[in-house]
Order: structure tokens, then sequence, then C-alpha cells
């Protein structure tokens, strides 16, 4: 589903990111994990085509994310604030976004009462997204990423703000989706939802990816180990 | 307090926007300075200036009287112009600090503005120079106390009238009007208020226990502004909780993507301060023709055709000189989202399209001054739709500056770089040097159905032209998003 080659991101001689071959397949699961700064965000706004790659490529499809858009009709993100439209409401800004994947704001209605346990009454409300709270804003941002069904997800820490029933909603989500075919990709601090969700980890410190392992049993105390101070 | 005053400081000099174009801000300290010498000649020679024009009247009361316009411009201008600096006490609300010291912070502070520093250049050279020279130095003290005690009121009213009248956006018309009404009286010498100011101005300080009037009206005016931040320093009232007024704008939905993108454009234009503001400027620049059509320069072709280049193309050039710095906050949602970069390009010049349109329209009546000017108007509605739109939108992906949508337009030099400077001159001189070929050839007003013709190809090829911008737009992508995601 998504190639990555000979991927390089540098900032001056500082080399943020390196990936020599990595392929996602359809159908998987993968949680990044890593401590800040080790790379995941960009790791994810390369596969998204945000940032210029210093070297290397991202395909989606068998197709160059950075030549061909074919890749935005079927992939669905959310990485942070700057996805969002701070002046509209949140169901202005599902509606736009529905209208990009040829939605109607009656099919974004039935989609908002099919997630009603995600969210709360803030996101009705008549509130504009920049006066959300973070959590809200999080929320927002998931909702409209996974409006278009797409066929691949691509979350940055998802997780943070959110409260616990929200969390395991989203847990639930996520296993669902991918069951019914969808290849995510989420980066997260916590350890215990990324095991819990995702049947692929990737661990990556200092840009490099240090470990690719299927989850399993062990794979929790490991990454506790890891990440340990040491 | 001093500590207040540190952070501030900080907060102005660690801004990414002071730091990084250093070369503007010594371009624009430059000015700065340069306009702030201007002030002070003019304050210095106030007495030749006025016994030029008035030469039956006193100087002193002739400045007086001026003064009358001035603070009442001054009032006004500062409702647009001066921020009111409550929103930066946000972080120290929980902290332990007295919270009247906050409040009075802000109030204090908003003395170092530069409306104070201008009515201060202009005034102490006259007074040091005219009023100490002549007077008494009891007559002398009373009036520049008298004088500072107006600046000082007008400084804290503003604060009131802000939150009054933000709420309450008709209501500025009607203040406009009354004003524009006194000032229309006056010079009709009906009722002659600035005479009446510059008397008790005059009789105030030959009085001196009248001084305290005054300096009573500006302690007055403190305490209301004081009152005023008291009962709003709570954050859920510096969070602006408007509610949605915009119309849906439903219309636009039938068309598409393009529709779905202009209407959130015009959302964004409609709902967020900073366009908001230079939206309202526009609507004032249309009175320029008032000042550009004058007799005089009926036959002056060169100015008929910048003003109607200005009339049909203000808005477009005033706000679409910042196109995409505009969507700097969520522009990274724009391009991971599934929307094609020619129809996001379309949508903003259709946008350009209507605004020139609308310009031209609101501006017709000018044309009962002379057909020219409905013609040559006419002559640049076209060519500012075929032209100038896609050229600024070109020029505008070397856009790389955020722009923060929320901060008034007033000052806010946010967002500019050299690009917006050099934006104006290729698009506003072409049709001047046009003009001057024609003229050279002897057949001047050829120039105008050439600008025309111009523009109408130009429309006719559209989706050429902007299939060229798109393949810029999309080699300039990353640059773009890159500089509108710094803070």
């Amino acid at each position: 589903m998504i190639q990555i080659n000979n991927l390089k991101k540098a900032y001056g001689k500082k080399v943020v990111l390196s990936i020599d071959d990595l392929t996602i397949n359809e159908r998987e699961l993968v949680g990044i994990v890593g401590n800040n700064g080790a790379g995941k965000t960009t790791m994810l706004s390369l596969i998204l085509d945000l940032i210029e790659p210093s070297r290397g490529s991202v395909k989606s499809k068998d197709q160059l994310v950075s030549k061909v858009d074919d890749w935005k009709n079927y992939t669905g993100s959310y990485l942070n604030e700057g996805f969002l439209i701070p002046f509209l409401t949140p169901q202005e800004f599902l509606e736009f976004i529905g209208k990009l994947h040829g939605l109607n704001s009656k099919d974004v209605k039935e989609f908002m009462n099919e997630n009603a346990a995600f969210y709360a009454e803030d996101i009705t409300s008549k509130k504009y997204i920049r006066e959300l709270s973070a959590g809200n804003k999080n929320k927002v941002g998931i909702l409209a990423s996974i409006l278009s069904a797409p066929e691949i997800l691509i979350l940055d820490e998802p997780f943070s703000n959110l409260d616990p029933s929200s969390q395991s909603w989203l847990k639930s989500k996520l296993k669902k989706l991918n069951n019914e075919g969808v290849t995510i990709l989420i980066s997260s601090h916590d350890l215990k939802h990324v095991t819990d969700v995702c049947n692929r980890i990737l661990l990556i410190e200092n840009g490099l990816i240090v470990k690719d392992k299927n989850t399993n049993a062990e794979t929790l105390e490991e990454l506790e180990n890891y990440f340990n101070v040491r | 307090m001093i500590e207040l005053l540190i952070h501030q400081w900080k907060e102005k000099v660690r801004s990414p926007y002071w730091q990084k174009s250093i070369w503007l801000n010594i371009v624009l300290g430059i000015i700065g300075v340069y306009v702030m010498l201007n002030i002070v000649f003019i304050g210095f020679f106030a007495d030749f200036i006025l016994l030029k024009v008035f030469p039956d009247t006193d100087v002193v009361q002739s400045f007086t009287r001026i003064l009358f316009y001035y603070f009442a411009f001054d009032l006004i201008f500062r409702f647009f112009a001066q921020q009111i600096p409550a929103l930066s006490v946000q972080p120290y609300l929980t902290l332990p600090i007295p919270k009247s010291k906050l409040l009075h912070y802000p109030l204090i502070k908003s003395f170092s503005s530069f409306i104070n520093v201008v009515a201060l250049l202009l005034i102490l050279p006259f007074f040091g120079k005219v009023i100490c020279t002549t007077f008494p130095p009891m007559f002398c003290l009373c009036w520049i106390i008298t004088v500072l005690s107006f600046i000082a009121t007008n400084n804290f009213l503003n604060f009131s009238l802000k939150k009054y009248f933000s709420k309450r956006p008709l209501l500025i018309l009607f203040l406009l009007v009354i004003v524009g009404l006194i000032i229309y009286l006056d010079i009709n010498k009906s009722v002659s208020f600035s005479g009446y100011f510059s008397a008790d101005l005059l009789s105030i300080s030959r009085a001196p226990f009248l001084v305290v009037i005054p300096l009573t009206i500006a302690t007055l005016s403190y305490y209301i502004g004081y009152n005023m931040l008291k009962k709003n320093a709570y954050i859920e009232d510096i969070q602006t909780n408007q509610h949605l007024n915009t119309s849906s704008l439903s219309f636009l939905s039938h068309y598409g993507e393009i529709g779905n993108l202009m209407r959130t454009e015009i959302k964004m234009i409609l709902r967020n301060k900073r366009p908001k503001s230079l939206m309202y400027v526009t609507v004032i620049f249309f009175a320029y023709g008032f000042i550009f059509y004058q007799e005089k320069n009926i036959n002056n072709y060169v100015i008929l055709i910048f003003t109607g280049f200005f009339l049909t193309s203000i808005f477009a050039i005033q706000y679409g000189q910042f196109s995409f710095s505009w969507e700097s906050s969520f522009f990274d949602s724009y391009l991971a989202n599934k929307i094609a970069p020619f129809n996001y390009l379309k949508s903003k010049y259709l946008l350009f399209a209507f605004t020139s349109l609308f310009g031209f329209v609101v501006t017709l009546p000018y044309a009962l001054i002379s057909y020219k000017i409905g013609f040559i108007n006419a002559a640049m509605l076209l060519y500012n739709i075929g032209i100038s739109s896609v050229v600024l939108l070109y020029i505008c992906t070397w856009n790389t500056s955020r722009i923060d949508l929320g901060r008034s337009q007033f000052m806010n030099y946010q967002g500019t770089g050299v690009t917006q400077f050099l934006s104006i001159i290729p698009i506003a001189g072409f049709p001047i040097i046009v003009y001057l070929l024609f003229k050279y050839f002897g057949v001047p007003e050829y120039s105008i159905y050439a600008l025309g013709l111009i523009g109408l190809i130009a429309i006719v090829f559209n989706k050429y032209m902007l299939q060229l911008l798109t393949r810029q737009f999309i080699k300039r992508r990353y640059k773009m998003a890159l500089g509108f995601r710094q803070i």
C-alpha cells in the first residue's frame, strides 16, 4: 500500500529522518512509537507530501505521492491543529471536507449520528473550532479524517487530550475500521494503547527505525523496558 | 509591574516575525523615523503654515481650532487603529498578582501607543516655540496640561468605545455620520464647534483653577476604561464568543468544489478580524473617487486610469496580496485533502473577479461626472479580472510568511514581505505604460480600448493562464507550507 524508499529528510546537516526501505501492507494497523523529536511526525508529513524529502520517495499504491494526487482520494489524515479551519464550526468543517469527497450534508449528519458516542455537545454547538478545547479539536480532526471512508488512515497521536471513554471508543473504532480493510498508521506516546490496537509496531529513534515488529504478548513489556530511562 | 513590561518587550522582540525579517524592520524603522521628523517639522513650523492659510487669525487661535479637528479624527483613528492590549494579560490571570495591577497595566501601557507619540511630536514643538514665548508661564502650564488631558481622555475613552462599538458595528457608521455632520456644520460656519473649543481651551488656560475640569475628565475616562476592563477580565470574555451571523452562503454550494472553496474563503473574511477590517477599509477607499475625480483631472488620463484601476481592484489587491498567507493556519489541510490545485486557484480567481465587479458597480455613479470615467473603469475592470488577479496570485506563490487571522489589520505588518511591496508595481504600472505608449503615437484614447481588449483576451484564455499558475503553485507548495508553519 505504502512504500518508502531510501527516504531522507534533513534540515541543513541535521538528518531528522532516514528510512532505507519500508513497506506498509494493505490492512495493516501500524503504530509508530518514539520519543519527542524522534521523527514520527516528520515521517507522517512526508507520507502526506506536506514536506519535501531531501532524498528518496514515498509511493502510495505504486504512485509517487509528490507527483500524483490520487492518494488524496483514499487517504484520511489528521496530524495537528493545522488541519482544522479555525473559523468554521465543527459542523461546517465536516461538511466542507465531506463535500470534497462528494458527500452532502445529509451524509455528514448520518456519519455524525453513527459516531455520536465519540463527541460531546461542544462539537454540535455553534462554537467555532478555534474556541474548542484541545481534546475537542482533536476529535473534530479525527472525525474529519474518517468521514470520507478512506482506505488509508494516518493519525498523529490520536489519543492525546482525549478523555478515557473517547480513548476506548477510538481504539475499538480503529480496530473496526481495520477489520473492514482500512490500512492505518498512527503514532503515539501511549505504549499501552499502541500495543492494544496495532498489529505492527515501528520504533523510531533519532530518525531511524530501530525496531519493526509484529505485536505479540510480550511487546508491551519489551517497549516499556526499551523506554525506561537507562 | 516592571516584570510585566519586560515580558511584553520580550514578546515583541522574540516574535518570530521580528527576528525573521530584520531587513524589513530596518526599512520600516527608517520610514518611521522619517515620518516622525516630518511630524516634528510640521509642529515646529505650524505657526508659519497657519499664517499662510489663515492670515487674518491669531496663530494660537487657529492652532487650537485645528486641535479640535485633530482630536475628533484622533478619536476615530484610535478606534480603528489602536489595539487594546487586554489579551496579553491572559496568562497572568491565574498567577498571584493582584488583579487591579493587571488591569492598570494595559491602561498605562497604552500611553506608549504611536498615536500618542504623534500627538506629542505635533504639539510640543508648537508649544515650545509659540506658546511659551508669547504667554506667561502659568498660562503655558495650564495650556499644556489641558491639551495633554485631552490626549489622555481620547486614549482611555477608546478602551470603552472599542468594547462598546465592537459589538454594534452599525453604530460606528452612525458615529461617523455625527462627526461628519459636526465638521460639516463647523466648516459651513453654521455652528462653530471648533470656535467654542478654542475659546474654552484659551479661557481654561487663563484661569488656572479651571484646569481641574480637563484633568477630571481625563481621570474619569481612565476609570471608565478601568471598569470596562475589570468587567471583561475573564477568559471567556476575552475569547470572542460571537454568534454565527454569517448566512450559510448556501447558494455557493451548488458550484461543486470551487463553490465550496469560495464559500470557505468568504467565511474566513467575514469571521476573522484582520481580513474583515480590511474589507471595511476597502469600502472607505471607494470614496477616493471624490478626491481624484476633480474638474482639473478630468482630462488627465494617467490619474483616471490609476483611479479606475484602484476602484475596481482595491479589495483584490489589498486582500489578494496576502493570498495563501491568509490560509497559513490550515494550509496543510488544503494540501492533504482532496482539493485540486487548479480548482483552489480558480476559486481565488473568481473571488477577485466578483469583488472587482462589485467595486465597478458601486463606483459606477462616478461616471455621472464624466462618461469617460465609466468607460475607463470598465476597461480597467476587464484588465483587473483578466490580468491583475492572475499576476497577483502568481506573485503570491512567493508568500511564505504566516498570518494569524485573529489580529487586527491596522499597523499590522505580519505577513508583509518584499513580495507585497513589489507585487503592486507591475500590475499597476502596466496600464500606465500602455497609455504612454499610445500617447507616444499620438492616440492616447486608444490605450483604453487596448487595455480592455487585453483584459478581455486574458479572460477568454483564463483556463490556460490558470494552468500556468497551477504549475507554479505546485512547484512552490512545500516552501509555502514550510513558511506558513512557522508560528
